[in-house]
């Protein structure tokens, strides 16, 4: 998929073992992702033109973010030699990479949250809404606006639970952004990790002609 | 001297709002809103009524401060609520609209007030380009030619294309045109080199604000000097000035109100942002890098009684040579309209005669 070539490994967390494939070469750019599998997608290699990305598998596809856990990722990144890193959760890991982001925050450069769960107000998760109160990683949360998964006012819940965080909408995806439009999801991140909140003030050209 | 009454829509929250630009739409009170835009025709009817020349409207977006994010918008109803009074859009953010579409409303709105409206088209500061995510770097450029443009589909008569290099279009023909021809009063606003530059080139007038008359008169002198170079004089009224005025019965009144203003913008980005903005901001006076100043209220040039201001106001048409003062009577986003129903009752009987010999 990507150009730069890759290489699958895994790391052991709490006797779990958690693929991940590697690619690209960059400031490292961790990605956890929603489900099982580590396979790279188009929009992974997007990123690796940019970006060293260490593609996790979900750790937890249930969306746990025990503290056990978080731990034990924390300590696997350093085991690789990762210092600090970018970090990309998707849909039910949003709640893993929240978690890990508020614990290692010295390390998390910043936080990428692609269509993460429901913040239920009836069942609300006690651990994520704690993490994201604890966050002080500059926080980016992306929508699609043709995710059905979600109610409709998810993203303001989150931006109002994180100040200073920026919510985006993803025109014509689904849950799945990153799968649905690489181009738009890669573009939108790229700016966000390199800028922080900067990425407001366009750096778009629109000469047409010279 | 024309006088210019620069209306913001005063926008009274009924509740706190947050402090951050953009400010949060979800903070918007629709009532509050409404009545916001009621008020302006009331207070501007009383405006008319006193004597001023010109009603003027700007362009501001995503926040409460200055409520007329179209400013095009804003003068349409202006205009159909006022009889007499001329209204100056000043203006539209020429590089965030498509300039065919701007030449085509503003001949609207000339035909329908029957000539009683003027034109400041301008560039905008570089968190303004934010709103439509605007490059702040190719504002300059965009403005030129989206001006160029504007200016030649109200004069050509013939359809036209244009291959510009950030507009291009094969064919241009605009219904209405001006109604004053070849089309109404212009003015390129800006302190810039650039700005002051094209104002000249193109023979239309140009507009500077809020900084010190002595400041100030060195973007006009570059100005005056450049319509020579193209061998025209400008009129006084083709230079106009905007500023906040504070006035009080006494001059201790007056500082009084300006010691109680808080001296920070009622609005302020993330300081990350700021810094971005600031990194491209190409904002200078006649050439000289100007400060990028973001953040900070805007100054106060004219403050005090009537005897004070009427002084203030002789010395900044000698150091200026401004024909129109455009006025800012209280700040806007200020959430108290008292003060501002009282300057305006005071500049109307006792410094709006006096002003007419300056």
């Amino acid at each position: 998929m990507s150009d730069v070539g890759s290489r699958i490994d895994a790391v052991e967390v709490g006797g779990r073992r958690i693929r991940y494939a590697e690619t690209g070469r960059g400031p490292v750019l961790v990605h956890l992702a929603g489900g099982r599998g580590s396979a790279l997608t188009p929009a992974h290699g997007l990123l690796a033109r940019r970006f060293r990305v260490l593609a996790f598998e979900a750790p937890a596809p249930d969306g746990d973010a025990s503290e056990a856990l978080v731990t034990g990722l924390a300590a696997a990144m350093q085991r690789l030699g990762v210092e600090s890193f970018d970090l990309i959760g998707s849909s039910a890991s949003a709640a893993m990479a929240v978690a890990l982001a508020a614990r290692a925050h010295d390390r998390v450069r910043a936080l990428v949250l692609e269509s993460p769960p429901a913040l239920d107000a009836t069942r609300p998760d006690p651990a994520l809404a704690r993490g994201l109160g604890q966050l002080a990683t500059p926080t980016l949360v992306l929508f699609g606006t043709e995710d059905t998964t979600v109610p409709a006012d998810t993203g303001r819940r989150y931006k109002a639970l994180v100040p200073g965080s920026h919510l985006v909408f993803v025109y014509a995806a689904s849950h799945a952004i990153a799968a649905d439009r690489p181009e738009a999801f890669v573009e939108v991140v790229s700016d966000f990790l390199e800028r922080h909140e900067a990425f407001v003030v366009s750096r778009t050209r629109t000469v047409i002609l010279p | 001297m024309k006088v210019s009454f620069f209306e913001t829509a005063r926008y009274l929250p009924p509740r706190p709002l947050p402090t951050e630009w953009p400010v949060a739409s979800g903070a918007y009170d629709t009532e509050a809103g409404a009545a916001a835009y009621r008020g302006m025709i009331e207070r501007l009817r009383h405006v008319e009524e006193l004597g001023f020349d010109w009603i003027s409207v700007s362009e501001h977006h995503y926040s409460p401060r200055i409520l007329t994010p179209s400013p095009i918008v804003a003068a349409a109803f202006l205009a159909a609520h006022l009889r007499r009074i001329t209204i100056a859009l000043l203006g539209p953010i020429v590089p965030h609209s498509n300039p065919v579409r701007v030449a085509e409303e503003l001949a609207m709105l000339d035909t329908m007030t029957e000539g009683r409206l003027v034109v400041g088209l301008l560039r905008g500061t570089a968190n303004e380009a934010m709103t439509y995510d605007l490059n702040p770097e190719e504002a300059r450029e965009r403005t030129d030619e989206g001006m160029a443009l504007i200016l030649k589909a109200w004069t050509e008569p013939e359809p036209f294309g244009w291959q510009g290099r950030h507009f291009q279009y094969r064919t241009v023909s605009i219904w209405p045109r001006p109604r004053q021809q070849p089309h109404p009063p212009t003015f390129a606003l800006g302190t810039s080199r650039e700005s002051l530059t094209f104002a000249a080139r193109h023979r239309l007038g140009c507009g500077v604000s809020y900084g010190p008359f002595e400041v100030m008169g060195r973007a006009t002198a570059y100005y005056r000097e450049q319509c020579a170079r193209h061998g025209w004089t400008p009129a006084p009224e083709q230079i106009v000035y905007r500023a906040n005025m504070l006035l009080a019965d006494t001059d201790e009144a007056a500082h009084a109100l300006l010691r109680a203003q808080s001296g920070e913008a009622p609005f302020s980005m993330r300081a990350g942002v700021r810094a971005a903005v600031a990194a491209v901001d190409a904002r200078n006076i006649a050439g000289e890098a100007r400060s990028a100043v973001v953040t900070g209220a805007l100054p106060t040039t004219f403050i005090g009684s009537p005897d004070t201001v009427v002084e203030q106001v002789r010395r900044c048409r000698e150091l200026t040579g401004c024909g129109v003062i455009d006025l800012s009577l209280h700040p806007p986003g200020s959430t108290d309209l008292g003060p501002l129903t009282r300057a305006l009752e005071l500049f109307g009987t006792k410094v709006l005669p006096r002003l007419r010999e300056i």
